[in-house]
This record gives structure tokens, C-alpha cells and sequence, in this order.
């Protein structure tokens, strides 16, 4: 049986060489890194050592880099500051936010502070003036995802940021984070330029495993637990080592090589593309998403199939040794009286059609994909696909 | 052999006594389903005419327990203390029982009244006496506790026989006739909340049944077919045991949608579903189906839509459910604990196959000719076929 792996955005398969350091280091360096003994010593130096060079690659300083277990969780360390009491007044999110943004602000909204959404536009992207209609006096925290992990749509957040920042005349900026846990890897990432105030990463998105992500902030926030003060007690709880210097080492071998893995993205992603618009009725989202669209990674494709439905056809080609993924389930309601209606919602701000978000997949590419299994998955969905249609009529 | 006995229960059975010359049958059968539960446990059921008695000589009690709560046919259960024949050590163990009970009182007061029975006619002390000094005895003995013989928080049962047998409070059964006495059913189970309650409904009445679920992959996910095995495995401990037949239904839908005027699949399905259900009954030896539907549910449920579908079967249909409110359904699903599994959302994609405007006043011939002429008797008798078999056993598998 094959096995084409094509939902990187998922996450990524690890890096064996990787995971192999990060296996030595947690033998080799376990020392607590708190501790004033040698084994502590060596340990506080791997993570010194770790989070310079992750801060060099993303340009920022290592006292900006602190380690999380996660996106959600930093994402959670970024709100929890209007929690905490510490900010007061209203949220403004992209309207096509993660749910681990999304659902942390409607938790805010429920506790009572106002959350407004900036809608985008046609193509997806939310325009900084858009970002200016839902700002307003009291916007007091901002957070606008880089890169979305449904549709690949690339926020231009560096010039929302300045236009959000502008807005009061320089003063009494709002809080500006971005969710930038997909566009680790497939955007080049450079946190000077981009001026905002916090990002979310995560590592298992490139390589690293489940369990580390980084929160990257100008200046330091409260944490949301308490605890032994590491990371300065942003988030404190004993370093994640082994963890780190992985994530580290995945960094410093892909970043690199980003334009280089983009490229290939690009040649595949336009494969793809030129081989499923062949299938009658295909559709593309957003529709203007070609291949070379700036706005639009070159790392996700969605598309979408009627009739057939995304979940059906992510079994088959499931079945068929490909592994792609759904953002929508299918919307019937198999029991009367109680319609559980599941709706796309990023979709849904799209514009795009119940039908079509229902008849979705999205297809993720990595660097290790190759082109031979592009080629071999356009032909085997584009058969699945027929005989499928034909079955339904 | 001498074997410890670590708990012993009373068990009362309902409409089981009035059952004239089969009561004897009706008898054997609970003793045979409360076996079977007991599986791996040394237990012996003994008794009839309205009484049994359980004696666990291993295992847990509260296993016990909760297969008396879950066994059909029984209407009341207690556990029962066993002592000497003589009032010391009636007095004792009586004692012991009640203070538990004045223990565990809110208020730390408690009334109660004797009920006693002298069987053995050599004890030295009649019914009556029996209860007099007992009465004295506990009281004097344990603070908080009152006589009320009119209205007494706790009957104290005694009992003297070969031993003396004394219990307070019963725990209720759920009633109904054993399971298997009024034969077998077949079960049309799909994952929703009605159809797991209809079963429940005709195993409390003494049907024992297997059950036939359509998987129509890839149309529909392989969870939602875990999340019907896993309905079954609620169902089984009830049912004394559960065969679960997974028919692949796919070809059957996609013959149907070629060859049937879309308004009419729903029907045709679902008529095609009871023939299938009929082939199962005439090799289990079932003598009738069983399905959820509740009148005017949905399309398929009306008076018109189950003359049809029901009219591919000369077995009986039951329906218990047919004049059940959603609400009430759903209050059953909820007890019997199926209900959160029912509405896990893996649902069917049948939008593929459901459409938007069924019939649902059918004609009744031009419907049947509409079967005839779909022609699925090839399909349903091969996904019969080729069914996948499950047995769920009536006690925890990983035990």
C-alpha cells in the first residue's frame, strides 16, 4: 500500500535526525536547568544556547523568546492579560481566526469584554482599513492570524499593525498579537519588521514534536499560572529541554532553506491545481487561488468537489493510501428534532457556498513531498472523484 | 464443599407469579439470565413462586447488584443477612443492619417496624413474640431508633426458616418479563436515539434480540458503525447478550438512487432495510422486528409509509416507540445510558441518499411496484450475506 502523506498543516511528520538529538539531550541533559550544580549548569547553558538561535532566526531578541507548550497556549498567555485584569476594553480578531483564538475570544466576550471581527475581503484578506472600521477607542488587544491553516490565505499583518498602531496617533497603542503557528516554516518569519507585540508558534508544525511552541513578546506579560518563575515567569514550570533543542535544530535546518521549499511548493501546488481543474465542477478557495497568488501559501490547497462530500472522499483516498484532510463535516442531521447543523465558519466568511464548503478537502504540502506523489494523487482523486460521481449520478 | 458465602439476596419477581401453567418457564429463564450475567462468579440461584434467592460465593456484591437492577423480570431485590436461630444472634445481625441505615439518616433518627414469619414451627418464639422482643431489643440498643407500625422509614423483614434470613429496605428492579420468554426479535439499530429504546423496550418484555445495522462505507464513517457496536454493548447486559449483524449497504443505496424516482428512496430504503431484517429473523428464528419509528416522526414514519414498508415482511413489526413524544424517548434513552452515545455526531452523510421532498403519503401499489421494479433482491440478499457478525457478550468484555 502507499502512503502519501499530504496534510502537513495537520502536522508535519518529525524530523528523525532531529528527534534523535533531542533523544541525547534529554539523556545527557537532564539536569534541572534551575539548578546550581553542573548538571543544571549545562542544562541552563543548551537552553541559553537553544533560544538565541531560535530568537537570531526570527530576528528578535532571546529575552523576547519564551517556551510554551504550545499555540494554544501561548494564544491563551496573550489573552489571559484582559483576564487577569491586567488590559481592560475590547478585543478585535480576524473573522477567520483559529479556534484556538476564536474560542478564547468568544470565552472573553462571555465574561464581558466586547469582541469585534474584522471581515475580509473577497480574496480573503482583511485589508487594514477593514482593520480600522471594527477598531475603535478601546480596542485593547488585536490578534490577526499570519497564515490560515484551512484555506492558506497569508494576512498582510505587518500593514495592519501599523495602521492599528497609527490609529490613536501614536498613542496608547492596542496590544498586537498574531497567531503565526502555520506560518512557521512556510512564511519567512522576521518578528523586527513585522512589529508586532506577541506570536504564536508551535513546533510540531515543522518537524518538531507535540508539546513545544514559543510566544514571542516585545515585552514581557503576566503569566497565567503561577509557579517557579521560569521563563520568567511568563510561564513557569521546568523547562521543556529536550523539546527546545529540537525545535531549535528543525528550525535552524528549514528556515534556511525556506525560499528553496517554497519553490517546490509552488511548482507542486500549480501541478495540483492544473491537474484538478480538469475535474468538471472543481472549485478553488478562494476562487483566486492560483497558484502563484502572493496572498495564498503555496504550502495548502483547498478545493472543493460537488457533489461528493469532502468526508467521503478523505475516506477513500484515505483508503487509497493518501492522507488529506476535511475542514467541514457533512451538515445532515441523522436524527430529526435535534438538526445539528455544522457549518464551516471560516468558509462560511468566505462566502463560500454550504455545498461547496461541505464538498471541501484541503490538500497540505511539506518539503518531503515529492512530485511523482503529486502526480500519482491527481490521478487517483481524479478517478475516485468520477467514480464516485457517477455512483451518485 | 463448604463454600463462603459473601452475599445473599432476596429477589421478587412481578407479572412472573401470575403466569398460569408457563410460570414455571417464565422461572427457569430468570434463573438461566441471571446466571449467564454472573458469568465468572460463583453464584446459585434458587427458589420460585414470586421468591428467588441469590447466593454470591465470589466475586464483588456491587456487581451483583447492579445485575439484579438490570435484570428483567425482577421487581425488587435486598440483600439479606443470615443468622442463627436464636434471638442473641438475630438481635446482633438485625442490629448491625440498622444501624448502617440510622447511620447513613439525614437526621440521625429512624423509624421502623418487624415484619416476622416463622416458617420452622419448633422455634420457641411465634411471629408475633418474635417481633415484640426485637422490637425491644433494637431499640433499647440503638439511639435514634423508633417504632412507627403504621408508616416506618424501614420495614425489617425476618424470616425463620432452616436459618434466619432478615433484610430491611429493597432496591427496585426494572421490572418486566426475563428476556427470551416471548422468543426473539431482530432489531433494526441504526445509531440514533429511537431505535436503542425500542429494543430495550421489547427485551423488557421478554424478546430476546439480535440486531442489524446498515453501513453504507464509505457514504457512511466506520465511527459511526463503532458508535452503534457501541450502543449494542449498552443494550447487551440487558439483553442477556447481543449478536450485532454490520450489513454492508452501499451497493443496495446506489442501486436505489439509479433506479428509483428520487422522492421515493427514503421508502424504498427502508423498505429494502426490513427485508433484510426478515432474512435475518428466518435464520435466527425470530418471530417478529422490531424498529424505533414514532408516528409522524419523520416521512417514513406515517401510517402510509409503514403500510408500505412493513408490507415486505410477514413478520409482525413492533414499534414501541409509536406513540412516544421525542421528549419521552429521549427521557428513556437518558436512563438506560444510550443517549450520549446516540448523539455523538458521527452521523451519515445521507444527504447523498435522502432527499429533500419525500413522500409521505405514499400510493400504496404504486410504491410497491416501484420496489418490485428496483430489482434489489440480489443486493439485499448478498449484503445479508456478507454481513459482519459481532457477539457482544452480557458482562464487560475486559474482564
Amino acid at each position: 500500500m502507499i502512503s502519501t502523506y499530504l496534510d502537513w498543516a495537520a502536522t508535519a511528520p518529525p524530523d528523525p535526525e532531529a528527534l534523535d538529538y533531542g533523544h541525547t539531550v534529554a539523556l545527557e541533559y537532564f539536569g534541572n536547568p534551575s539548578s546550581l550544580h553542573s548538571y543544571g549548569k549545562k542544562a541552563a547553558e543548551l537552553l541559553a544556547e537553544s533560544r538565541k538561535r531560535i530568537a537570531e532566526l526570527l530576528n528578535c531578541r532571546p529575552e523576547q523568546i519564551y517556551f510554551t507548550s504550545g499555540g494554544s497556549e501561548s494564544n491563551s498567555i496573550v489573552f489571559s492579560q484582559l483576564l487577569l485584569g491586567v488590559r481592560k476594553g475590547s478585543i478585535l480578531i480576524g473573522a477567520t481566526e483559529h479556534p484556538s483564538v476564536w474560542e478564547t475570544a468568544r470565552a472573553c466576550a462571555e465574561l464581558g469584554y466586547p469582541v469585534h471581527e474584522a471581515k475580509p475581503e473577497k480574496d480573503g484578506r482583511i485589508s487594514p482599513d477593514a482593520a480600522l472600521q471594527a477598531f475603535s477607542s478601546e480596542t485593547e488587544l488585536v490578534s490577526i492570524m499570519l497564515l490560515n491553516n484551512e484555506t492558506g490565505i497569508v494576512q498582510d499583518v505587518k500593514s495592519i499593525a501599523a495602521a492599528l498602531r497609527d490609529a490613536r496617533g501614536g498613542k496608547k497603542p492596542p496590544h498586537i498579537h498574531t497567531d503565526a503557528v502555520q506560518a512557521l516554516g512556510k512564511e519567512k518569519i522576521d518578528l523586527e519588521d513585522l512589529r508586532v507585540d506577541s506570536a504564536s508558534f508551535s513546533g510540531h508544525k515543522i518537524g518538531a514534536p507535540r508539546g513545544i511552541g514559543i510566544l514571542y513578546l516585545r515585552r514581557p506579560l503576566q503569566g497565567l499560572f503561577k509557579g517557579g518563575g521560569q521563563e520568567k515567569g511568563v510561564r513557569p514550570g521546568t523547562e521543556n529541554l529536550p523539546g527546545i533543542t529540537v525545535l531549535a535544530r528543525v528550525m535552524e535546518k528549514r528556515l534556511p532553506l525556506i525560499e528553496e521549499h517554497r519553490e517546490q511548493a509552488r511548482r507542486q501546488k500549480a501541478r495540483l491545481m492544473e491537474g484538478l481543474s480538469e475535474i468538471p465542477g472543481v472549485l478553488f478557495i478562494p476562487e483566486q487561488a492560483a497558484g502563484r497568488d502572493s496572498h495564498i501559501s503555496p504550502f495548502i490547497l483547498k478545493c472543493s468537489f460537488p457533489p461528493v462530500p469532502g468526508e467521503v472522499l478523505q475516506r477513500i483516498l484515505s483508503d487509497r493510501g493518501y492522507a488529506v484532510s476535511t475542514g467541514s463535516a457533512c451538515s445532515s442531521s441523522a436524527d430529526r428534532g435535534r438538526k445539528k447543523e455544522k457549518i464551516n465558519r471560516v468558509l462560511k466568511v468566505l462566502g463560500v457556498s454550504p455545498q461547496a464548503a461541505e464538498s471541501s478537502i484541503r490538500i497540505s504540502l511539506g518539503p518531503a513531498t515529492r512530485d511523482e506523489e503529486i502526480e500519482a494523487f491527481v490521478e487517483t482523486a481524479t478517478r475516485e472523484i468520477g467514480t464516485i460521481k457517477e455512483q451518485l449520478g | 464443599m463448604n463454600r463462603e458465602l459473601t452475599a445473599h439476596y432476596l429477589i421478587r419477581v412481578g407479572e412472573i407469579g401470575l403466569k398460569g401453567n408457563n410460570r414455571r418457564m417464565f422461572e427457569q429463564q430468570l434463573k438461566e439470565n441471571i446466571k449467564r450475567r454472573l458469568k465468572g462468579l460463583e453464584a446459585r440461584v434458587t427458589g420460585g413462586r414470586g421468591r428467588f434467592f441469590l447466593e454470591l460465593f465470589s466475586g464483588n456484591p456491587a456487581v451483583a447488584e447492579e445485575v439484579l437492577a438490570s435484570t428483567f423480570g425482577i421487581v425488587a431485590f435486598a440483600r439479606v443477612r443470615v443468622s442463627d436461630k436464636d434471638m442473641e444472634a438475630i438481635a446482633a445481625t438485625a442490629a448491625e443492619l440498622l444501624q448502617k441505615e440510622v447511620r447513613a439518616a439525614a437526621s440521625g433518627t429512624l423509624s421502623f417496624k418487624i415484619n416476622a414469619k416463622r416458617t420452622d414451627k419448633s422455634f420457641l418464639l411465634n411471629s408475633y413474640q418474635i417481633a415484640v422482643e426485637l422490637g425491644d431489643r433494637l431499640t433499647r440498643e440503638i439511639p435514634g431508633l423508633t417504632v412507627d407500625v403504621k408508616t416506618p422509614d424501614i420495614p425489617l423483614q425476618v424470616e425463620v426458616r432452616d436459618k434466619v434470613y432478615i433484610w430491611g429496605p429493597q432496591s427496585t428492579g426494572p421490572g418486566g418479563l426475563p428476556v427470551g420468554c416471548a422468543g426473539k426479535g431482530i432489531l433494526l439499530l441504526s445509531g440514533g436515539i429511537d431505535s436503542p429504546v425500542a429494543g430495550w423496550m421489547m427485551a423488557k418484555r421478554g424478546l430476546k434480540l439480535d440486531a442489524v445495522y446498515f453501513h453504507a462505507y464509505p457514504y457512511t464513517s466506520d465511527e459511526a458503525k463503532e458508535k452503534v457496536v457501541q450502543l449494542a454493548r449498552i443494550l447487551a447486559p440487558w439483553n442477556g447478550g447481543m449478536n450485532l449483524f454490520v450489513v454492508p449497504f452501499t451497493k443496495t443505496q446506489l442501486k436505489i438512487k439509479e433506479n428509483v424516482p428520487k422522492e421515493a428512496v427514503t421508502l424504498i430504503m427502508r423498505a429494502g432495510m426490513m427485508q433484510v431484517a426478515h432474512m435475518a429473523a428466518e435464520e435466527r428464528g425470530a418471530g417478529a422486528l422490531v424498529s424505533g419509528e414514532a408516528l409522524s416522526q419523520v416521512a417514513s414514519q406515517t401510517a402510509g409509509s409503514m403500510r408500505f414498508t412493513g408490507s415486505v415482511t410477514d413478520y409482525p413489526v413492533f414499534r414501541p416507540l409509536i406513540g412516544m413524544d421525542k421528549e419521552e424517548i429521549i427521557r428513556t434513552a437518558e436512563r438506560i445510558r444510550t443517549y450520549e452515545t446516540s448523539i455523538l455526531p458521527y452521523e451519515d452523510c445521507c444527504t447523498i441518499f435522502s432527499p429533500k421532498h419525500p413522500l409521505t403519503s405514499p400510493n400504496f401499489s404504486k410504491i410497491q411496484g416501484i420496489y418490485r421494479q428496483a430489482g434489489l433482491e440480489k443486493e439485499l440478499t448478498e449484503a445479508y450475506e456478507k454481513s459482519e457478525r459481532i457477539y457482544i457478550p452480557p458482562y464487560p468484555e475486559t474482564e
